[in-house]
């Protein structure tokens, strides 16, 4: 009998232990099977807030109840943070299927490592890139092949403030075309109400004051960088427009050193600042606002810098990379981008959405304010994309901190500038 | 009544004291007042006296992100924090003041230096032992590695070198053991520093923002400084709505320190034993 | 292997289980390892492991992102004692840690000696002053650049209304960190009140009673029994607030982005840039351990003075 029961005994656990033998190398499969089941869901790291974020909320939901089998689910993370949780994510290998980065960013993003390459992709759906602005694919290209796509852009422009120019008497309607008017409206403000500041320029360093001296310098046919990469500015526009510069400040004293937000507060009566003003400045300022190409110097030309967001996808899985791209060429795709841009307000990547006739409509009829910055994107020019320009920029605006502070005439702190960035791109 | 010097003396204390407090209330009068402004008046003054009363400043910035669940765990991770920083720092400092043992100051030392090293940069290692240990997107993450703190540990040592230690003495001959005489006397003879261990590790575990976003990948773990960043933009602040989140966020930091800071009363002898 | 070992074993066993409990009894060593062992686990996993292997960092060039990090050797060192802007940094940081620990502590304790007190409206004081330890930086940047303003400012007004001219705060590289030192303190002191406040409660009254019966004016009691007896408190306040201050860079943020001229561009914040916006996590990880090595110094010579003389001083007044 204990025997038998024994025998049973064995008999069921050498069974039980086949069918766990089974279970397990099966089970692979049959976890595959019941992922096949499951949606593909597409983790979509952004950083964009407010009306962005809703917009990217509902374009990701049309986008899950046309494709069954995907859920693409945007998840938001605060702004500088977003490039941390790239790194840590990219240096772990816990990756999201998809994430949009600053242009900025972009240089060091493509080099990672960390990233797909798009071009097999794009042969394959037969996206034409020729529609997107070039200068754009300029930042997301390395070794000859395309790693992101533009999804969003903005561009500097000048913003004024119409009651400060009718209490000087100026025309609100009429703001200023050349860099000599804007010198004129900003003592006119000046003078009448010496606590107002005619033009607010970017003072504290960093990008904020590389990114707009830049315009200054396009708009006088100089160069930041030469297209190998090496200090270009250092030349006789980089002088005049860094000499512009010191004069607003020292000499006509339309300008003022002091910490950023004098335009917001009423305090500057001109400004120059990016697009996306045009949706943040409206509900929180007191005042009536207008904007324009901003002025040119006399025998110079329009220029103007962009900015924005790229978006890439993070090495995967084939059919994730796949999944990614697919909803990537949903999101660019100019129906969707004319959607995206009026109701963000950023201004279009394509061509065929500047040139849509509900966009244009779309534009004349309720954004004014917008005109100005969508009809220069043809001006905008990129930043030159190469990986130490964070460090560049750092470096040039100390030099024209020092000018602005009177410790060094332009010609001086051009060749420091120089010389400090020709280090920085030798290495360490 | 009081002498006459005494009366005016007070008198200029008060002044000089309201004053002062005037200039360090004057930013969280700042924050009320403007999340209870209209949007367009952001940067309108008068800045500190609040002359409108938006209040839907705060329903919109409510709902702008589910604070309900960011609150919870906000709460979870502080309570849980202040506990084990409290205990666990308590019974280190204990070691480190009252007992004899090898190495004792430099093991002391190295507790201050992990104060000393910038946590940025080791942001990515840390995160590489949390995803080793399976606790990516778990409270675990969000409590254990701040679950004890050099700072709690030097703070209570400090206090307990003030506790006579004819104290412990007695209650050894007693027949109480080391760590009897941890539990029976250091602790609650260190009421007042007990106190300012929990507001600064509620406060510290409460506004925490960087360490809980990099081990978090869902929304549903997030806390509540993390919910703030949705106002504070890459294109812009919404200041009316991120200063009514703001305060939304900062009451119950207030509030712990309220209450926690009653420990704190002028006249406690409970040291007086040997004076 | 052999049985004669294998029952060599519970004896064996015992014996030391008995020997652990008497030494457990006798030595301090086994019961501080038991205070002591979950704070060695955390700290080993969450902080010593990590700080080693930002250490091993320091030794490559990496952009934080590429997969395939360099090998430098100690180049990223040698680039550190070599770079301006670094010794320009350590300055700037002594400077600003410095003056806000000093002004702080002093303040503190100022603060905490008034508030503890029967003083009518001693609760509120504590609360208010305690407001900008919880007030969020960005709230207190913009109010602070407000006060700064040159012209509409409440600070340069109250100076004209003395017959002085104030400078342009923020945007003078001379006045820029003054500013920010007193935004610091100010942020401080509430931190600082409440730890001596807690302190202050360990002070027996009685020290006070038999001194003022001696005719000792306020002065003398706040000289000779409250610094000596708070000077625990204040050893622990001045070696954690020169490391906050060796580390502060939510301010720099909020108010002055490193400028004007690199004037408030603190070890933090050249930290902070090197890391995440250069993508130099290697020569970051360096700067990390260079600071880590200043503050361990400068904690080392305060424990080895001031320590020292603070618990004499602590130990003769009690």
């Amino acid at each position: 009998m204990r025997q038998f029961i024994w025998q049973r005994w064995s008999q069921a656990l050498a069974v039980a232990g086949l069918l766990a033998a089974l279970v397990g190398l099966a089970a692979p499969g049959l976890l595959g099977a019941a992922l096949a089941q499951e949606p593909l869901t597409l983790t979509f790291w952004h950083y964009w807030d407010g009306v962005n974020g809703d917009t990217l909320d509902r374009l990701a939901q049309e986008y899950n109840a046309q494709h069954p089998g995907v859920v693409v689910e945007p998840v938001f993370i605060p702004n500088p943070e977003l490039l941390s949780k790239l790194q840590t994510a990219i240096a772990s290998g816990d990756t999201p299927a998809l994430a949009i980065a600053d242009v900025i960013w972009m240089a060091a993003l493509k080099r990672s490592g960390g990233l797909a390459p798009l071009d097999s992709f794009i042969t394959a759906s037969g996206l034409d890139l020729s529609d997107f602005y070039a200068s754009q694919l300029d930042f997301d290209r390395f070794e000859g092949q395309l790693y992101a796509l533009p999804v969003s852009t903005n561009n500097l422009e000048l913003f004024y403030n119409k009651d400060l120019f009718r209490a000087a008497g100026l025309d609100p309607e009429r703001p200023p075309q050349t860099w000599d008017e804007l010198v004129e409206f900003g003592q006119r403000i000046r003078q009448a109400d010496p606590s107002k500041f005619g033009y607010e320029l970017f003072t504290q360093g960093g990008e904020g004051t590389t990114w707009q001296f830049q315009v200054f310098l396009w708009q006088l046919g100089g160069e930041f960088l030469t297209p190998d990469g090496q200090p270009a500015f250092d030349s006789p526009a980089g002088v005049q427009a860094l000499q512009f510069w010191s004069d607003l400040i020292r000499t006509y004293q339309v300008s003022a050193l002091r910490p950023w937000g004098l335009f917001g507060s009423g305090d500057a009566a001109m400004v120059m600042d990016g697009s996306w003003m045009v949706q943040f400045f409206p509900p929180q300022i007191n005042f009536e606002l207008g904007t324009a190409r901003f002025p040119i110097p006399s025998g110079g030309q329009p220029a103007t810098n962009m900015g924005g967001e790229h978006i890439f996808i993070l090495k995967g899985d084939p059919a994730r990379e796949q999944a990614a791209f697919d909803f990537i060429q949903y999101f660019t795709s100019t129906a969707v981008q004319v959607q995206w841009d009026q109701a963000t307000g950023f201004t279009p990547v394509r061509r065929s959405v500047a040139e849509d006739p509900g966009y244009q409509a779309w534009l004349r009829d309720t954004q004014p304010l917008l005109i100005p910055f969508v009809e220069s994107q043809q001006y905008a020019r990129a930043r030159p994309s190469v990986p130490q320009y964070p460090e560049i920029s750092a470096a040039f605006s100390r030099q024209v901190e020092r000018v602005l502070q009177g410790q060094a005439t332009p010609e001086e702190a051009l060749a420091q500038a120089a010389a400090d960035v020709r280090a920085i791109l030798a290495g360490p | 009544m009081m002498p006459i010097q005494v009366r005016l003396g007070r008198l200029a204390l008060h002044l000089v004291l309201a004053a002062g407090a005037l200039l360090s209330a004057l930013p969280f009068l700042w924050a009320i007042t403007t999340s209870l402004k209209p949007a367009r008046l952001t940067y309108t003054p008068p800045l500190v006296i609040p002359t409108h009363f938006q209040w839907q400043n705060y329903v919109d910035a409510w709902r702008a992100a589910p604070f309900p669940r960011f609150y919870l765990n906000s709460a979870i991770m502080a309570v849980a924090i202040t506990a084990g920083q409290v205990l666990l720092s308590a019974l280190a400092a204990y070691a480190f003041a009252r007992l004899r043992f090898p190495g004792r100051d430099l093991l002391f030392l190295a507790v201050l230096g992990t104060m000393m090293v910038p946590f940025h940069v080791t942001l990515i290692p840390n995160y590489l032992v949390i995803r080793w240990l399976g606790w990516v997107d778990t409270y675990y993450a969000l409590v254990v590695p701040r679950i004890v703190g050099a700072f709690s540990i030097f703070l209570f040592r400090q206090f307990f070198l003030t506790i006579p230690s004819e104290l412990d003495d007695a209650a050894r001959i007693d027949g109480c053991s080391r760590l009897g005489v941890f539990w029976r006397v250091m602790l609650p003879l260190s009421g007042p520093a007990a106190a300012a261990v929990a507001i600064f590790a509620f406060l510290f575990a409460w506004n925490d923002f960087l360490w809980p976003l990099i081990v978090t990948n869902s929304v549903d773990m997030r806390p509540i400084q993390v919910g703030l960043a949705v106002f504070q933009g890459r294109y812009g602040t919404r200041w009316t709505l991120l200063m009514a989140g703001t305060i939304i966020a900062t009451v119950p930091a207030l509030v712990v320190y309220i209450v926690a800071q009653r420990r704190f009363i002028e006249g406690v002898t409970l040291t007086g034993l040997k004076g | 292997m052999s049985p004669p070992k294998a029952l060599a074993h519970p004896p064996l066993l015992s014996t030391s289980l008995q020997g652990f409990l008497v030494a457990f009894e006798r030595h301090d060593w086994p019961s501080a390892f038991v205070c002591l062992l979950p704070v060695a686990l955390i700290f080993g996993l969450f902080n010593i492991y990590p700080a080693l292997y930002s250490v091993f960092l320091s030794f490559f060039r990496w952009d934080g992102f590429n997969l395939q990090r360099e090998f430098v050797g100690l180049d990223n060192y040698r680039t550190l004692v070599h770079s301006g802007a670094f010794w320009h940094s350590v300055l700037v940081t002594f400077y600003y840690a410095s003056g806000a620990t000093l002004l702080s502590l002093v303040l503190g304790l100022a603060l905490a000696t008034a508030l503890n007190s029967n003083l009518a409206g001693r609760t509120i004081y504590r609360t208010l002053y305690f407001l900008p330890v919880v007030t969020p930086m960005v709230a207190a940047g913009v109010v602070w650049q407000r006060l700064f303003d040159p012209t509409h400012g409440v600070i340069n007004g109250a100076l004209s209304w003395l017959g002085v001219t104030g400078p342009n705060w923020l945007s003078d590289p001379a006045w820029a960190m003054p500013a920010l030192i007193l935004v610091g303190t100010w942020r401080r002191a509430g931190f600082n009140l409440v730890v001596y406040l807690a302190a202050l409660q360990a002070v027996p009254r009685i020290y006070y009673e038999a001194a003022r019966l001696d005719g000792a004016s306020a002065w003398a009691l706040f000289r000779f029994i409250t610094v000596p007896l708070v000077a625990p408190a204040s050893l622990f306040l001045a070696i954690t607030s020169l490391i906050d201050g060796f580390q502060m860079l939510d301010l720099v943020f909020v108010m002055t982005n490193g400028g004007p001229l690199d004037a408030t561009n603190v070890l933090g914040f050249y930290l902070y840039q090197n890391a995440f916006r250069f993508f130099k996590l290697g020569y970051a990880s360096a700067v990390a351990y260079a600071i880590f090595a200043l503050i361990f110094l400068v904690t080392l010579v305060q424990w080895r003075l001031v320590g020292r003389r603070a618990e004499v001083a602590y130990q003769e007044a009690a």
